[in-house]
C-alpha cells in the first residue's frame, strides 16, 4: 500500500523555493510534485517601462545566466526592430553567452552534482575513498580545481561587454562595447588557458580525440585507451555514476526542446550540423526521432500554477502572470507554470540540444536506455568540447573593426520573441511594445520546463516523471531524488543572495500537496 | 586596493541593501584615494576575482536573521563563512565564496569584514550602512573601527 512520506532532501535551491514531494510504494516513487514556492513577478516589474529597460532588469532574474537573459531580451528587441545584427557583434554576443555555458557546465558538475556523491549512504562503496578525496565540498580536487579555473574564464564576458557583473552591452542592433584587439588577444589566451586545462583535467585527452567518441563502443574503448582518460574527471565521473546506478534512473518523458541558440554570422567558417543558421540546431525529439521546432506551438499551463487563467495552455505571446493563491488549496501547488510544447512536456538543457543536433553518442546512448541522470551529466559535462572549437574560430574570425552596432532606431510598435539557450536550456522572453513602452512581457525559462507542475489533463511536468520509479534506500536520506532532480540543474529564483543566521541552510522540507 | 563591493538585487526590496548603499555612496561622490565601489549585483562565486588583489574588502548585504530588525551589523569573513551549505548552489552567495576563497585565493588574502542591513531599508540604515562602509575600507586597524554593531557569535 503506497503512502506519502515527508522527505527531506538538500536542493540546489534553498529557503525551500524548490519543494519535491514524493509518494513511494515499497521504497519507490509511485508519484511526485514539484512545487515552485516563491512568486518571482518580474514579468509584471516590466509592464509600463521603457522599451529598453529590459536590458538592465532581466539579467538581475539571475546571477549565473545574467547573460544569457540579456541575450534573450536583446534579441526579442531586434525582431521588433526588424534591425540586423553585424556579424562581428553577434560573433561576440555568441561568445559571451558560450563562456557562460562553458563555465556553468564545469561549475554544476563538481560544485552542485557530485557533492551528491559523497553521501554516507555510498560510504561502504569500493569508490568512495575516490570520492571523497575528487568531490568533497571545499576540500575535493576537483572541486578546487573547478574553483580555480572557472574563475577566470568570465573574464571573457567582463571583456566583451566592457563591464561586469550585469553588463548590458547586448542592445537592439548589436553591442554597446568596443573590444579592442588587444581586448580579443586577452580573450583568446583566456580561452586558451581553459582549454588546455579541461582536456587535461576533464577530458584527459585533445578535444578533438574526444570528438571521435562517436559510439557507447567508442566511449567503453576510450575509457580502456589510456589512463589519463579513465581516471580524468570525465572518465572517473562515468565510471562512478555507473556503478551507483545513476544511469537507471531519472528518465523523464523522452520528449526534448530546443529553441535553438548561436545565431551563425554570415562569412563564419563555423557551419553547424544539417544547414542550420544556428550553432545549436532549433528542434523537438520524442525520444530521438527529430522534427522542426514551431515556436508557435508553445503555451503554459496554468491549472495546478498558483495564477489565474482558464484551462488548456496560452501562448506565452499572449499569456499573463496574474498570481492567484486562494480557495485552490489541492489543485493548484506552484509558483511555476506548466510549459508545453504542441500539449507535451519536454525537458531542455545539453542533453536535449545534442539528442537534436544528432551528437551520435548520446543519441545512441539515449536510444539504448532513455535520458537518466548519468546521461544529462555526460552531456552537460562534454558540452564544453563542442563548443570552445567554435569559440576560438569566432575570436580568430573577429577583428575589432567590423562594424558592432546598428542603430534600430525608436522602438516601435511591435512584438517579437528572444530564444536563445541559457546553460541549463531553452529560455524565452516574449515582448511586445506600444507608444515605446512595454506593453507585454512573458519569460519562460529552462527551469519552468523542468520543474513544471501538472498541466491541464494532468500529465506530469519533466522533473515529476523523472523522480517515478526511483528507488530510494533510506527514506530518511533521499539522496537519489537529489540526483535526479539536480541532474535537471534547477534555478527557481536566483536573486535573493541574503546571508541568513540561524537555521540550517541547505534543506527543503518536502511534503505532499494537501 | 581597498574595494567596497555591494552585493544583491535592487528589484527585490528583500536583496536591496547592498544596492541603495552602493548608490548612497556613489551620490556622495568622489570616494578617497585608493577606494574603489563596486556594483558586485549577483555575482556570487564569480566575484572571486574582484576580491582578489586588493588588500582590504568590505561587502554590503541584506541579511537575514543576524540582528534586530532595522540594525546594521559587522561580521567577519570567517564568521560568514560558517554559514557556506556544501552545494554551489543558486542561492550560495556570500558564505560559500569566503569559504571558497582562502581555498583557491591568488596572491594574499585581503581583510574583509560583511556590512549588512538586517530587514527593510530605509534612508537611515542605508546612511549608516554606508558610513560604516567607508570607514572600514579606510581603516587599516579593525580594532579602531569607529561603529560597531552587534557581530555573529562564532
Amino acid at each position: 500500500m503506497s503512502k506519502t512520506i515527508k522527505l527531506h532532501v538538500d536542493m540546489n535551491r534553498v529557503e525551500g523555493d524548490l519543494e519535491v514531494s514524493a509518494e513511494l510504494a515499497d521504497g519507490v516513487v509511485t508519484d511526485a510534485w514539484c512545487a515552485g514556492t516563491m512568486f518571482r513577478g518580474f514579468e509584471n516589474i516590466m509592464v509600463g517601462r521603457g522599451a529598453l529597460d529590459g536590458l538592465v532588469i532581466t539579467p538581475r532574474i539571475c546571477g549565473i545566466c545574467s547573460t544569457a537573459h540579456l541575450s534573450a531580451a536583446a534579441g526579442a528587441l531586434d525582431r521588433i526592430s526588424g534591425v540586423e545584427v553585424p556579424p562581428d557583434a553577434q560573433r561576440i554576443r555568441n561568445l559571451a553567452l558560450m563562456t557562460e555555458h562553458i563555465q556553468s557546465d564545469v561549475r554544476h558538475t563538481f560544485l552542485m552534482f557530485t557533492a551528491d556523491l559523497v553521501n554516507p549512504c555510498y560510504a561502504k562503496h569500493a569508490l568512495y575513498p575516490e570520492l571523497a578525496r575528487r568531490y568533497t565540498p571545499f576540500q575535493g580536487s576537483a572541486v578546487l580545481e573547478v574553483l580555480r579555473q572557472t574563475k577566470h574564464v568570465l573574464e571573457i564576458v567582463a571583456i566583451l561587454g566592457g563591464q561586469w557583473p550585469h553588463s548590458s552591452f547586448m542592445v537592439p542592433g548589436g553591442i554597446a562595447s568596443v573590444p579592442s584587439s588587444a581586448d580579443l588577444l586577452q580573450c583568446r589566451h583566456l580561452l586558451r588557458q581553459y582549454r588546455s586545462w579541461y582536456e587535461q583535467r576533464i577530458l584527459g585527452c585533445s578535444l578533438e580525440r574526444w570528438s571521435q567518441v562517436q559510439s557507447s563502443a567508442l566511449l567503453d574503448a576510450w575509457l580502456d585507451e589510456r589512463e589519463e582518460q579513465r581516471s580524468g574527471e570525465l572518465g572517473f565521473l562515468l565510471r562512478v555514476c555507473r556503478a551507483l546506478g545513476l544511469d537507471a534512473i531519472g528518465a523523464g518523458h523522452d520528449s526534448f526542446l530546443s529553441y535553438g541558440s548561436l545565431d551563425l554570422p554570415a562569412g563564419s567558417a563555423v557551419v553547424a550540423t544539417s544547414g542550420s543558421r544556428q550553432l545549436v540546431p532549433s528542434g523537438v525529439a520524442r525520444g530521438t526521432q527529430v522534427r522542426a521546432f514551431d515556436p508557435a506551438a508553445v503555451a503554459e499551463h496554468v491549472t495546478h500554477a498558483w495564477f489565474e487563467g482558464e484551462p488548456g495552455g496560452v501562448h506565452p505571446a499572449q499569456g499573463q502572470t496574474v498570481p492567484y493563491a486562494s480557495g485552490a488549496e489541492g489543485r493548484k501547488y506552484s509558483w511555476a507554470k506548466a510549459p508545453r510544447y504542441q500539449g507535451v512536456p519536454a525537458e531542455t538543457g545539453p542533453l536535449a540540444e545534442a539528442i537534436v543536433a544528432g551528437d551520435p553518442l548520446l543519441t545512441e546512448l539515449t536510444q539504448r536506455s532513455g535520458a537518466s541522470v548519468l546521461l544529462r551529466q555526460l552531456a552537460r559535462l562534454t558540452r564544453p568540447a563542442r563548443l570552445i572549437p567554435a569559440m576560438e574560430c569566432w575570436l580568430a574570425e573577429t577583428t575589432g573593426e567590423g562594424d558592432l552596432y546598428r542603430a534600430p532606431g525608436a522602438i516601435p510598435d511591435g512584438e517579437g520573441a528572444g530564444l536563445v539557450h541559457a546553460a541549463r536550456g531553452a529560455l524565452g522572453h516574449w515582448v511586445r511594445v506600444e507608444g515605446g513602452q512595454i506593453a507585454h512581457y512573458q519569460i519562460i525559462t529552462p527551469t519552468a520546463w523542468h520543474a513544471s507542475p501538472r498541466d491541464s489533463d494532468g500529465v506530469r511536468g519533466p522533473m515529476e516523471q523523472a523522480l517515478v520509479g526511483t528507488r530510494v534506500a533510506d527514506v530518511a536520506n533521499p539522496v537519489e531524488l537529489g540526483h535526479v532532480v539536480r541532474s535537471f540543474d534547477p534555478c527557481l529564483v536566483c536573486t535573493v543572495h541574503s546571508v541568513q543566521g540561524g537555521r540550517a541552510l541547505g534543506t527543503a522540507r518536502v511534503g505532499g500537496p494537501t | 586596493m581597498r574595494r567596497i563591493i555591494c552585493i544583491g538585487n535592487r528589484y527585490r526590496p528583500e536583496d536591496a541593501a547592498g544596492p541603495a548603499v552602493h548608490d548612497r555612496l556613489t551620490a556622495q561622490g568622489e570616494l578617497p584615494a585608493g577606494v574603489e565601489l563596486i556594483d558586485g549585483g549577483l555575482g556570487g562565486l564569480d566575484l572571486l576575482r574582484l576580491v582578489e588583489g586588493a588588500a582590504r574588502v568590505v561587502f554590503v548585504d541584506s541579511v537575514r536573521g543576524l540582528g534586530a530588525e532595522g540594525e546594521v551589523i559587522t561580521a567577519s569573513a570567517a564568521q560568514v563563512a560558517t554559514l557556506a551549505s556544501a552545494h554551489a548552489d543558486h542561492a550560495a552567495g556570500l558564505p560559500y565564496l569566503l569559504r571558497c576563497l582562502p581555498l583557491v585565493c591568488d596572491g594574499a588574502l585581503p581583510r574583509i569584514t560583511l556590512v549588512g542591513l538586517e530587514g527593510a531599508v530605509d534612508e537611515a540604515s542605508v546612511r549608516r550602512a554606508a558610513k560604516l562602509a567607508l570607514n572600514l575600507a579606510l581603516d587599516d586597524d579593525g580594532d579602531r573601527a569607529p561603529v560597531v554593531a552587534r557581530g555573529v557569535a562564532p
